[in-house]
């Protein structure tokens, strides 16, 4: 019989097991360790033959489900030397994925998404400059293949912060068969968009829908953007800082007011997530909306013999056409097992859009296409929606930087953020003045400290 | 020599003493500790509860270390960035909508602890009485604190959230006009408010249940005797013997509600015009809609003292609570 406080000695001892239980804690640290240190490649050489690793591509280009299939199969088949591709699509909010992910020292050696990552990225030195790559583009004719000037807003003084593949243009779009209906015309100015929104409303039909729901919603902040660039203005000056206060701005607020306050504008645009602006056109209870390139597939209608049309860009009470666009560019990340093989990828992966059987011919790619090559597919050209776009909104559109030629990182927090939500959702409300609304939206992007300058 | 009073006053006050968890053990209220020696099985038993204890601290510690730390700091979710004090609070509470979350972060916390409390002990009164399908009641009553708050959030934003959803609908054909619930701010926290309420009530019934199955029903007899009504009854039985129940219940809702970030994302994302935001959910948005860390974090640092300072005035009114 064992005597209370005796050692037993035959089993496991108070030193034995304190060590044990130490060893134990410490295992999954030292595997996590060594999976880390696997993971990330590393530059090593295995053999003295040439970097291993993988190239981790981090997409946000969500097409129809078979480009990601396709991306994925692609990817997955690359190879360069040592050098393996691996293929992650992102969702949800992609600066929240890749900010955690670089945080935890994770992320991803080539990434695309949102227009203005890599310059947010970029600003906190996790991006690899593109210089080289733009370098070959240009000696092997794909530079000149581009429409022109669509670099130049990548690059910073540092360097460019990614290429470009295609762009995201905001345009407005109608019903056809309401408009006929109501016996409008199709607008071509401010005046005109009014009067066809009152015929609209004549037959019991919402001129304008917008979705400015305070997550999930994108269009109601494009919305406002998109009627300043169309009057001429933009939220900065042409030096970076922060001008919401410009004459042209507070005149296209009162433009978007006198909409609403008319009436014409869904009032549940201020709730509204994006495919509720789907779902009211598809139902015919809204007119028209400002909206992306592929607004027919998403509301199931055909971009060709389909009611929803685009119409050429307004003109404004000065002449004045614009709209809003977001530059596509793909970026390379400081956090790769080979940067020369970061850079063999980005050249391979921007050849997989153009061509007989790239994306675009395969018609997989939501991005409005910017090179000739694929603008002059007649996969394109059969898109009469697509043409119209290409040929009248992408040459007159801006970044969100707007009245400044320059694209910057602060652009991030503005784009669609608390400021630009809470500005259109109190003029959806009606209940504001132009100047009200845009004196607080000025305060909140001042406060923040954002401009150019950074 | 020395003697231990055995009378009757000092059994009770022996009683009391237990109560408020003074001299267990059989230790005296004055009676000196006596001197420990650090022996080995002391040793052992720190180094057994050691692992513990780090992991606590690293688990909660650390975070909260770091959040102070972030902000003092104009940085992102990679780099601290450079020191800046108190700055980030400075640029908090020079923004109005900071300001407005925290009106309505104690309209929110305020409905959702007492109108759930009075939701919740109202159905534990009613289903303390003997009825038919009692049980039946109660397990359907909890359904919406034991559904994903993300499955009922999603579901009433479906009910209310545009024109043709099905709530709105139906108050146009009861004569209301067109209600937009979620597009009018008054109407958007209400409908918040409201949804708290719904989403809490099961937690404040069960607690409330049973802090009343507690309670003797002979004093309810004796008091019945003496001539008492119901809200006597009520206001001077059932309420100061659930006391110590209740506070804790509001306690612990109060934590749920200042916390609560899914109900008012998934519902309202905060809006419209910020009139639904909270703090937690500003500080989301800040952090990582407008990526302002520094900013961000010390809305998580405010709330944190909030919650923290409530808890303790909480706490003591607990302690002054007697039980008789």
């Amino acid at each position: 019989m064992k005597r209370p406080g005796s050692r037993d000695t035959s089993g496991v001892s108070r030193r034995k097991f304190l060590a044990m239980a130490s060893a134990a804690g410490a295992l999954p640290i030292i595997l996590d360790a060594c999976s880390s240190s696997s993971s990330s490649g590393g530059s090593s050489t295995a053999g003295g033959s040439g970097p291993t690793g993988t190239i981790e591509f981090w997409d946000g280009e969500v097409g129809t489900g078979q480009l990601n299939t396709e991306a994925k199969t692609l990817t997955d088949a690359w190879k360069d030397g040592k050098l393996t591709g691996s293929y992650e699509l992102l969702t949800g909010n992609l600066y929240e994925v890749i900010e955690a992910a670089l945080a935890a020292n994770k992320g991803p050696a080539v990434a695309g998404g949102y227009a203005y990552q890599a310059f947010q990225f970029a600003d906190q030195g996790d991006i690899h400059y593109a210089d080289n790559v733009v370098a070959k583009m240009m000696t092997n004719g794909q530079y000149d293949d581009y429409l022109p000037g669509l670099f130049t807003p990548l690059k910073t003084s540092k360097g460019y912060v990614g290429i470009p593949y295609g762009v995201d243009t905001r345009a407005l779009w109608y019903n056809k068969s309401l408009l006929a209906k109501a016996g409008a015309a199709v607008p071509t100015d401010w005046p005109s968009f009014l009067a066809a929104a009152k015929a609209l409303k004549k037959i019991g039909v919402y001129g304008y829908v917008t979705a400015a729901a305070s997550s999930n919603s994108a269009y109601g902040t494009h919305t406002l953007a998109a009627f300043m660039i169309n009057n001429g203005g933009g939220m900065f000056d042409e030096a970076g800082n922060v001008d919401c206060m410009y004459d042209r701005n507070v005149e296209a607020v009162e433009y978007l007011l006198e909409l609403v306050k008319g009436g014409y504008v869904d009032p549940g645009s201020v709730s509204y997530i994006d495919t509720n602006v789907y779902s009211e056109l598809k139902a015919g209870r809204a007119g028209m909306a400002l909206a992306n390139p592929t607004i027919p597939q998403e509301c199931g209608t055909d971009p060709v013999t389909g009611d929803l049309v685009v119409m050429s860009p307004l003109a404004g009470p000065h002449g004045d056409k614009g709209t809003i666009q977001y530059l596509k560019n793909y970026q390379m990340y400081t956090r790769t097992p080979s940067i020369a093989g970061s850079e063999e990828f980005l050249l391979w992966w921007n050849q997989q859009f153009v061509g007989a059987k790239g994306f675009y011919a395969q018609g997989i790619t939501a991005a409005v296409p910017i090179r000739k090559s694929a603008i002059a597919l007649p996969q394109v050209q059969a898109n009469p929606q697509l043409v119209k776009i290409i040929n009248e909104w992408v040459p007159v559109a801006k970044a969100e930087s707007a009245r400044s030629p320059v694209i910057f990182a602060g652009l991030a927090t503005v784009d669609n953020g608390t400021a630009m939500i809470q500005c259109i959702q109190s003029i959806l409300g009606g209940k504001v003045t132009a100047k009200a609304a845009l004196t607080t939206l000025q305060s909140a992007i001042a406060n923040y400290g954002i401009s150019s300058q950074g | 020599m020395t003697s231990t009073k055995t009378g009757p006053s000092n059994v009770l006050s022996g009683l009391s003493r237990a109560r408020k968890g003074i001299g267990l053990g059989g230790r005296s209220e004055h009676q000196p500790r006596p001197p420990r020696r650090l022996s080995s099985r002391i040793i052992t038993l720190a180094l057994l509860v050691f692992p513990s204890v780090f992991l606590v601290v690293l688990i909660y510690g650390y975070p909260a270390i770091y959040a102070v730390i972030e902000s003092l700091h104009n940085g992102n979710l990679v780099q601290t960035g450079p020191y800046v004090a108190l700055h980030n609070f400075w640029i908090d509470f020079h923004n109005p909508v900071f300001w407005h979350s925290v009106r309505f972060t104690v309209v929110y916390c305020v409905v959702g602890v007492f109108g759930s409390w009075l939701v919740g002990l109202g159905l534990a009164l009613l289903l303390r009485k003997r009825m038919h399908a009692r049980s039946f009641f109660k397990t359907l009553l909890l359904l919406p604190w034991v559904v994903p708050v993300v499955v009922t959030a999603t579901a009433w934003n479906w009910l209310v959230a545009t024109p043709s959803s099905p709530v709105p609908r139906i108050a146009q054909d009861l004569g209301f006009g067109q209600l937009l619930f979620l597009a009018s701010p008054g109407l958007a926290e209400f409908i918040v408010c409201v949804y708290k309420i719904w989403l809490s009530f099961p937690f404040m019934m069960l607690m409330a249940s049973a802090a009343l199955a507690g309670v003797e029903e002979h004093l309810y007899e004796a008091a019945r005797v003496d001539g008492a009504g119901a809200w006597q009854l009520f206001r001077r039985i059932t309420l100061p013997l659930i006391a110590r129940s209740t506070y804790i219940s509001w306690i612990l809702m109060f934590i749920f509600c200042i916390g609560d970030f899914q109900s008012i994302y998934l519902l309202t994302g905060g809006g419209p015009v910020s009139s639904t935001n909270t703090l937690v959910v500003l500080s989301y948005e800040t952090v990582f809609g407008d990526f302002q860390t520094g900013p961000g974090v010390a809305i998580g640092i405010i709330m944190l003292l909030i919650s923290v300072l409530v808890s303790v005035i909480l706490f003591r009114r607990i302690k002054k609570v007697q039980i008789s």
